[in-house]
């Protein structure tokens, strides 16, 4: 494995994945899945393992990217990066933004690190975990995540309902996720999949900026910027090792289990800080745990992706899939025989997982002076490029307009709630867990014949059941207390 | 005179007739071929096309690329509708399974294979029905005998409305009498998890997924094609069995209805001299797709033979899911009404 890193040739590729990963990462509107996706016929004429290398130092690159613009400019340059945006602006915005960037970027190689690790040593037992939980139990893990969050954001509780509330709502039209059965498409062909994660979130976030930037009487864009550090003491990361540790993990276990994996990782994460925190008051105002929990988790869910893919060729996420098609375009079997086939090119990926995260931190720390100036462009340069992504970005996503009328319809959706104070995090993450949410509740409801009392005769199930119900019950015990 | 200008006019007919149809055949492809792939990238059929696309260029079989959209969602109908309204010529052309008999017998596309002309099928891929290792059942005929006198009580995970879902369902009729429980379980691999926990009693895959999960403690029953696959010698078909049903996926290349027959006919070519390469015949024996190529009659058998099997086969509706939509309406309406009063008793 080490050998492989020694090349050149390899150096080259993991220098020049991770370059474009986070470029992509940080404009509004492209993902990492459009460009490996794009990339990969472009592999076609390489051997299988610098291909591999080429394509896994993008992935680490585009979840890493996105808390730039998070940071800066509060659009989410990815779904993973949406907790970000909750802590990494205000702190930027308060004049911090080096700092800001610096705890997320530092962050991230950690939480790239201990995923790392994972894959490493752990790859078999924990796919071998991930199998053991059924639908239920995956249903009851959403409910969990729900309950945590119920209490991010500064907002009141009934304006987080509705607001997530209303994410749900938003994710119900199209093809039902577990019976496949159409509602709500209004005999629209476009409609049958619903509203796509990346026009909403982008619409939402990036247009309903920048509407709210156009029309705002100063008529300035609203962002941060400053001159200060990124480099952080080692004193201030020795306090975090705690949050370090737990978001880490968190990250690397819901990233194993395959369709909950990137977006929740992140948001189940910053919300366990929030518990668990001394200062939960600052969160949402520019905390710094905030920044280490969000950022931390969502680059352990890159390892934590890759581990069914590798031990059971099962993708964990988005991404993997298509890294699942380069292999057998490349004519490696994914699948358990992978490791005895080829293990070359599974310590390509495992290595490369590493080394693209170090890249990223020398890459972007090495930036952050530079990049932490972006908001400084003046605006009648920066709303057109970012508007042109946008529009550009939702669009490639699958060669339909509907999909750029829908990011724009969003924009304006975004920008009212804004201005009736309904928090989007809370939109968002509702949008992103009802499907999961139906899909495995109607699954076991389906396998058991419509019988309910698995959910509580499953001991996994229970128990995040039972967590849920305590978070909820202390929550409000808290509340009469200070209220 | 009047002779020799009837001549000429009657060559210059004939030839303004023939120009199209020569001009059309030198010149076509003259910008790059849009080959829709209805589902995400990564998946079995992106790879596939992505395979044929790699071996078209490496072999320089066409003057011009051979592009790749995917437009994913819906089990393949986004895609499916989009080549279906595209335009008639020879630029645009869709590559869709079996899908597209089951989405418009689901219920779910009111268009179908009739809808478009056929270009060729490439490859079959053969289904395995399997369970996993600690399972009481040894064979497919102690199985469906179970799913007879006990029906509606094994748990069939698959992908509804796919064409895994009629796999099941083709066994099902084969077995008069004999029902399943069919829960949702997602695509290929997803399944062998459902299988490796104990959250399904049997599922589907294809000769390809079974092959590389078969060290993980799977048991394969059966193989639901005509004769024995040529990868398991040993393992005897549903036939063998005494159970009626035969199903496999076919992959299949559309053009949008009115393509002109010269340029379905540029692709049989290309298609047929892409099947022959080295690099598609090793990547097919890789995956275990038997490399059956179709085109003109035998092709319209084929398809004509698949939407006569769907005839009989009725969907059973799962049993009562929660109205999850009506539920989030009412939800968000209540929360609606408390900010509305939040509001109130703050501007008070």
């Amino acid at each position: 494995m080490i050998e492989l890193f020694t090349s050149p040739l390899i150096l080259g590729l993991v220098l020049l994945g991770t370059t474009l990963g986070i470029i992509v990462g940080a404009i509004p509107g492209m993902t990492g899945t459009m460009l490996i996706a794009l990339t990969l016929p472009m592999t076609f004429s390489m051997e299988p393992v610098p291909a591999l290398v080429l394509l896994v130092a993008m992935y680490v690159g585009a979840v890493s990217g996105g808390l730039i613009s998070a940071t800066l400019l509060r659009m989410p340059g990815t779904p993973a990066a949406v907790m970000t945006t909750l802590d990494g602006y205000p702190m930027a915005r308060a004049g911090q933004p080096g700092r800001a960037l610096g705890l997320g970027i530092g962050a991230s190689l950690f939480g790239g690190v201990i995923s790392w690790f994972a894959l490493w040593q752990l790859a078999e037992p924990m796919a071998d975990w991930s199998t053991k939980l059924g639908p239920f139990d995956i249903f009851s893990l959403v409910v969990l995540a729900l309950a945590l969050l119920a209490g991010v954001g500064e907002s009141t509780r009934a304006r987080g309902l509705l607001a997530g509330g209303l994410g749900v709502l938003v994710a119900m039209p199209g093809m039902h996720p577990a019976t496949g059965e159409l509602r709500w498409t209004l005999g629209i062909t476009s409609m049958n999949e619903g509203f796509r994660l990346i026009p909403v979130l982008i619409g939402m976030f990036a247009i309903g900026k920048i509407l709210d930037d156009l029309t705002s009487d100063e008529g300035k864009m609203e962002t941060a910027s400053g001159d200060d550090s990124p480099f952080i003491p080692l004193s201030t990361w020795r306090h975090q090792i705690g949050n370090l540790l737990r978001s880490s993990g968190i990250g690397t276990l819901i990233g194993v289990l395959p369709g909950v994996g990137a977006n929740i990782g992140s948001l189940a994460a910053y919300a366990t800080a929030k518990r668990a925190s001394n200062q939960p008051e600052k969160f949402g105002k520019g905390s710094e745990q905030g920044i280490v929990a969000s950022e931390s988790a969502n680059n352990a869910t890159v390892g934590g992706a890759l581990i069914p893919l590798i031990a059971l060729g099962v993708p964990g996420s988005v991404i993997g899939a298509v890294l699942l098609g380069a292999l057998i375009v490349h004519g490696l079997q994914p699948g358990p025989l992978l490791f005895r086939q080829n293990p070359q090119a599974v310590h390509a990926i495992i290595g490369t997982v590493l080394v693209a995260n170090v890249v990223m931190f020398a890459l972007m720390l090495g930036g952050a002076r530079w990049i932490a100036r972006l908001p400084s462009v003046p605006k009648k340069i920066l709303v057109p490029i970012v508007t042109g992504c946008c529009i550009w970005g939702a669009y490639a996503l699958n060669g339909l307009w509907f999909d750029v009328g829908v990011m724009l319809f969003f924009g304006v959706v975004g920008w009212r709630m804004e201005k009736v104070k309904l928090p989007l995090a809370a939109f968002v993450i509702g949008f992103i867990l009802a499907p999961v949410a139906e899909e495995n509740l109607c699954a076991g409801l389906m396998a058991s014949g419509g019988n309910y009392l698995p959910l509580v005769t499953k001991p996994i199930s229970l128990g995040l059941l039972l967590v849920a119900t305590m978070l909820l019950l202390r929550k409000k015990n808290v509340s009469t207390k200070t209220a | 005179m009047p002779i020799i200008q009837k001549l000429v006019r009657c060559i210059g007919a004939g030839i303004s007739l023939c120009l199209p149809f020569m001009v059309t055949a030198a010149d076509f492809p003259v910008k790059p071929i849009t080959v829709i792939v209805p589902f995400a990238a990564g998946g079995g059929s992106d790879t596939f096309v992505r395979i044929f696309q790699k071996a078209i260029r490496e072999h320089n079989l066409s003057p011009q690329p051979i592009v790749i959209k995917n437009i994913a969602g819906a089990g393949g109908t986004i895609g499916s509708r989009a080549a279906h309204d595209a335009k008639p010529d020879g630029y645009t052309i869709l590559f869709l399974h079996d899908g597209i008999y089951t989405a418009q017998h689901y219920g779910n596309a009111n268009w179908g294979p009739a809808d478009f002309e056929p270009i060729a099928a490439t490859g079959r891929n053969g289904v395995v029905i399997a369970v996993a290792e600690n399972s009481p059942f040894q064979s497919l005929s102690e199985l469906m005998t179970e799913a007879k006198q006990r029906p509606y009580q094994l748990v069939f995970g698959t992908n509804l409305g796919a064409p895994n879902h009629y796999s099941a369902m083709f066994l099902q009729k084969g077995k008069a009498g004999a029902k399943f429980r069919f829960t949702q379980t997602g695509g290929g691999a997803k399944r062998l998890a459902q299988l490796k926990g104990g959250h399904v009693d049997l599922t589907g895959f294809s000769v390809a997924e079974y092959e590389q999960f078969k060290v993980l403690d799977l048991r394969a029953l059966a193989v639901l094609s005509e004769q024995r696959e040529s990868a398991f010698p040993d393992l005897p078909t549903a036939k063998e069995q005494d159970v009626d049903a035969v199903h496999g996926l076919m992959q299949f290349w559309w053009a949008p209805k009115g393509t002109p027959p010269d340029r379905i006919a540029y692709f049989e070519d290309l298609f047929r001299r892409t099947m022959e390469t080295k690099t598609v015949r090793e990547r097919l024996r890789q995956l275990h797709i038997a490399p059956e190529f179709h085109t003109g009659k035998t092709l319209k058998e084929t398809i004509k033979q698949r939407s006569a099997n769907l005839e009989g086969i009725t969907i059973e509706k799962p049993p009562p899911l929660p109205p999850v939509h009506w539920m989030v309406l009412g939800l968000v309406a209540i929360c609606g009404v408390m900010v509305w009063r939040e509001d109130r008793v703050k501007s008070k």
